[in-house]
């Protein structure tokens, strides 16, 4: 187990002018109000999922315990933002997350659905793109045609942004 | 008479079209006027937010430019579209940095954010139309008995929400209470769907939606209210697994608050395509007359 200072400087800079996660003093409000950490781990929280392991390892750049083969330990959190509302030191406990949950899919990893997400908002700047079926169906129900956003747009922002390339 | 550009949300628009149908419907009768723009993806605070931060803010400011442009608000059907334009406009306006970066990004298709616009989920919109809500109701839900779900992202982050309360909401509450159905207060009113993590991890998830519905069971609830495309599709699609994972029977119907409101108004449950549902309205809808 190392420091990654690289990692660390990261993790500060992302929430630019915040950098409460600092002030963290391990008390586990977020854990214990953590819907899946309470579906997933133990009473000691050595199992499942657990923000205030994140938090801990994230500030302390001990990036080799959160990027390991169990993805869970990211992507276990369903971003419900109620560690956010419950941490007494107004850590943005989702923010950090969000950004390890990036860094994730740098390496290649996280699950399928957030890539399929993805390809498909690249490929008909929706998440769920139309389908015929659908279409009838709301011309059937009285319901105006969606107006076809601007797909080239869309595509060049995600082109030029670096986050085109990370597509599967 | 304001005019809001409609945010109906992939979701919604492109494979739960019903919930647009019973929305514009009261909206009409409540006098909330409503145009369409060529949005995108919001994009999705729970997924392409996690995909890439950059992406989700500048295609979130993308979205927000074409409101700027015809000076108008919006009205977003859904909780995740919300908590992202509102979270782009909330980072954008307090953070010069990603601001600069995101309009550098922008100018290449010849956009600029400037943040003169709001949006509005809405329940809020609707919470401030009670009265002519109230005034349209011919068909008051008596004894109808309905547990709320606001859904986190209609509440959370406050900072950029602000909503009444983000743990304790009443604004849901209050709507339904308008139509004359009975709201049952349940333990875990705010504890989330959990519609990301059954995406990535079905047994977590699916052991998240036993807590809810049981605790919502308890308080003999008849039906669930909602305000979001993402907890109505986690509550009405996923219920069948739940009873077969923990051969126990789930079967809580789910109606939108746009939806319990057409009916309330007299709209027959035909006109709204509630037969697009996979839980069971048949013998509530009978039980009440509607
Ligand atoms: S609630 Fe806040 S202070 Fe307490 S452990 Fe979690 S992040 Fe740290
Ligand atoms: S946002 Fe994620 S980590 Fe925080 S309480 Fe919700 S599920 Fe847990």
């Amino acid at each position: 187990m190392s420091i990654d200072f690289e990692f660390r400087k990261l993790v500060m800079d992302f929430h630019q002018g915040s950098d409460l996660i600092k002030y963290c003093y391990q008390c586990s409000r977020c854990a214990d109000n953590c819907p899946v950490t309470k579906v997933s781990a133990d009473f000691y929280g050595t199992t499942g999922y657990n923000p205030r392991n994140n938090i801990l390892n994230a500030l302390l750049g001990y990036k080799d315990l959160i990027f390991t083969e169990d993805e869970l330990i990211i992507w276990g959190c369903t971003v419900c933002d109620t560690c956010d509302e419950v941490c007494p030191q107004d850590i943005e406990l989702t923010e950090i997350f969000t950004f390890l949950k990036n860094q994730s899919i740098e390496q290649g990893k996280g699950p399928e659905f957030i890539y399929s997400q993805a390809k498909a908002i690249f490929d008909s700047a929706k998440a769920i793109p139309s389908q015929p079926a659908i279409e009838r169906r709301r011309e059937q129900m009285g319901l105006p045609a969606i107006v076809i956003p601007d797909v080239n747009e869309l595509q060049t922002l995600l082109k030029n942004i670096g986050a085109a390339k990370k597509l599967k | 008479m304001t005019e809001f550009k409609m945010f109906e949300g992939c979701t919604i628009g492109n494979r739960i079209p019903f919930i647009e149908a019973a929305s514009r419907k009261v909206f009409e009768k409540v006098g909330i006027e409503t145009s369409q723009a060529a949005f995108s993806c919001c994009p999705d605070p729970t997924g392409m937010k996690s995909f890439d931060n950059n992406a989700w803010l500048t295609i979130g400011a993308m979205n927000l430019c074409l409101a700027e442009a015809e000076g108008k608000d919006i009205i977003s059907l859904c909780n995740g579209c919300t908590n992202t334009l509102r979270g782009v406009q909330h980072q954008l306006k307090h953070d010069s940095l990603k601001k600069e970066k995101v309009n550098k990004e922008l100018a290449k298709i010849g956009k600029e954010f400037k943040g003169t616009i709001d949006v509005k989920h809405f329940v809020d919109v609707l919470q401030e139309h009670l009265d002519k809500v109230k005034g349209s109701i011919t068909k008051p839900l008596n004894g109808l008995k309905v547990a709320c779900h606001p859904g986190c992202h209609y509440m959370r982050p406050a900072e950029w929400m602000e909503s009444d309360d983000p743990m304790r909401p009443e604004t849901l509450k209050k709507l339904v209470a308008a139509s004359g159905a009975t709201v049952v207060d349940y333990d875990e009113l705010v504890l989330c769907c959990g519609s990301a993590v059954t995406n990535a991890y079905e047994e977590h998830g699916l052991a998240n939606l036993k807590n809810k519905l049981d605790s919502i069971k308890n308080a003999g609830a008849d039906i669930i209210c909602v305000n979001c495309p993402a907890c109505f599709q986690q509550f009405d699609t996923r219920q069948r697994d739940l009873s077969k994972k923990y051969e126990k029977e789930y079967d809580i119907p789910v109606l939108y608050i746009t939806e319990l409101y057409a009916l309330a108004m007299g709209y027959s449950a035909d006109e709204i395509g509630l037969k697009f549902h996979r839980t069971r309205l048949k013998s509530i809808l009978e039980k009440y007359g509607l």
